[in-house]
């Protein structure tokens, strides 16, 4: 399957899945998982970058038409869309990732780098998501509170995904 | 002007980012801080949609719970009918009619004549959240019905929140689960309530915890509490009618030691897990009023 076909179903299924299932998960007040943003961090590396960020924006406000929560999504995701490519600088080896796979995976960089990397954007993503819609300071603990756990459901639903759609190729 | 082309260039993925997080806020503030009519939210075609076919199906599943409501809430309408009017006829497409009292002697007398204030509007609920900061509600009645911002919006059991804004078919309610930004008593969206024994009023808000409790604030030291108590709606705010459950008192606390009210913890009427149904309330002298406080608050000023 084509690169581009891959992304446009993925994009589809992964917001479908986002409004359809995980935004009618009650665990807790504090616990707002999501999935949808894998779409951003599973993009092809050589992506230029503003296509990167117009494609963040994109994936935000769709998902904000459908959660009433105009804009905040897409700031959370132009945010990681556009740290992305400093986050992967940072964590490449020398040369860059290896030719054989065009997207980031944990074959292509590395079990531990892609856990980084993957988790990073995610936390990054959640603090802005959050900061935005819960919009003020005066209880820290309880944002905080919400980030931290909101971060850790959301890559262990990343790890169920990455076991799911696993490929060795 | 060459040395600027060039700057620009260079950071060209900056500026994009600027740019593009400038277009996320303004959309941020200016659709969270006004209460006008939005297109892009669940109202529009495409999620409006996806939300119908996607409560098609989950519907089913609440078929028995959404039917015992129904048929309470018959059975309390019904008792309401028998004592306290002599006809009542009323359709959708009758506006404004007339109740008359009549005197109970011979000459039977017209004692009274009262104007319809409140039209109600059933609704399919189609989507809903309570775990969000601002939890929204999208429902299958719009323009076309009759639906107009600003509507109160009731359950089955008590209050549920109020229209924000309105699509052809669809329309976004607010629910009293809104998390109100910012500290104290500067909070955007409350609900003006009532003790329905000694009839202190106050102002009901969300802290954002749990979509069972809301808090109540501003209620005297004075008052007399006790835990079960029915909080009712006031009917200061031409949203909603009076008398409506809001919901009952749970604990109640003084928030520190200077201060002179208690701050209420209810139980909330609606259970905004299970909403299926839910009913618009037109306040057909809703303009006059608000005309009149306008013109007041004109004068005063």
């Amino acid at each position: 399957m084509s690169v581009l076909l891959k992304n446009i179903i993925r994009f589809i299924l992964l917001i479908l899945f986002q409004v359809l299932v995980l935004d009618r998960i009650l665990i807790h007040q504090l616990v707002n998982p999501s999935l949808y943003m894998l779409f951003v961090l599973l993009l092809p590396f050589n992506l230029p970058r503003p296509a990167l960020q117009l494609l963040g924006f994109l994936l935000g406000l769709s998902l904000d038409m459908f959660t009433d929560t105009m804009g905040i999504h897409a700031a959370a995701c132009v945010f990681i869309a556009y740290l992305r490519p400093f986050i992967l600088n940072i964590l490449s080896p020398q040369g860059g990732f290896e030719g054989t796979q065009r997207t980031p995976s944990v074959t292509s960089m590395g079990t531990s780098q892609f856990a980084i990397y993957v988790s990073v954007l995610v936390l990054l993503h959640h603090i802005v998501y959050f900061c935005l819609s819960v919009f003020s300071f005066s209880d820290p603990l309880y944002l905080l509170m919400k980030i931290l756990l909101s971060t850790a459901t959301s890559l262990f639903l990343i790890l169920i995904y990455e076991l799911l759609f696993f490929s060795r190729k | 002007m060459r040395n600027l082309i060039i700057f620009l260039r260079r950071y060209f993925n900056f500026f994009l980012f600027l740019l593009l997080e400038v277009i996320c806020f303004v959309f941020v503030f200016r659709t969270n801080n006004h209460q006008r009519a939005v297109y892009l939210n669940s109202a529009n075609g495409v999620s409006g949609k996806i939300y119908t076919k996607y409560n098609d199906v989950q519907y089913y599943f609440h078929l028995k719970a959404t039917n015992d409501s129904l048929v309470t809430e018959n059975m309390r309408l019904h008792n309401e009918l028998a004592s306290s009017y002599d006809i009542r006829d009323t359709t959708e497409v009758i506006k404004f009619d007339t109740l008359r009292k009549y005197s109970n002697d011979t000459a039977r007398k017209v004692l009274s004549t009262e104007v319809r204030k409140f039209l109600y509007r059933e609704a399919k609920v189609i989507n809903n959240s309570v775990n969000q900061e601002i939890n929204t509600i999208t429902i299958r009645r719009g323009s076309k019905d009759g639906v107009r911002p600003n509507m109160g919006v009731i359950g089955p059991n008590g209050v549920v929140g109020v229209v924000r804004s309105v699509s052809e078919n669809y329309a976004v309610v607010i629910s009293l689960l809104y998390k109100s930004r910012g500290t104290g008593n500067s909070s955007n969206f409350g609900v003006s309530a009532r003790l329905r024994n000694s009839g202190e009023t106050g102002t009901v808000g969300w802290d954002g915890m749990n979509a069972s409790y809301v808090q109540m604030k501003d209620i005297p030291r004075s008052a007399k509490l006790h835990k079960g108590d029915t909080v009712v709606t006031s009917g200061y705010s031409a949203v909603f009618p009076e008398d409506l459950p809001v919901g009952y008192i749970d604990t109640f606390y003084v928030s520190d030691k200077s201060s002179t009210a208690y701050t209420i913890r209810l139980k909330l009427a609606t259970n905004f897990y299970n909403l299926q149904y839910v009913y618009v309330i037109e306040n057909l002298l809703r303009d006059e009023q608000t005309r009149l406080e306008d013109s007041t608050r004109n004068l005063l000023k």
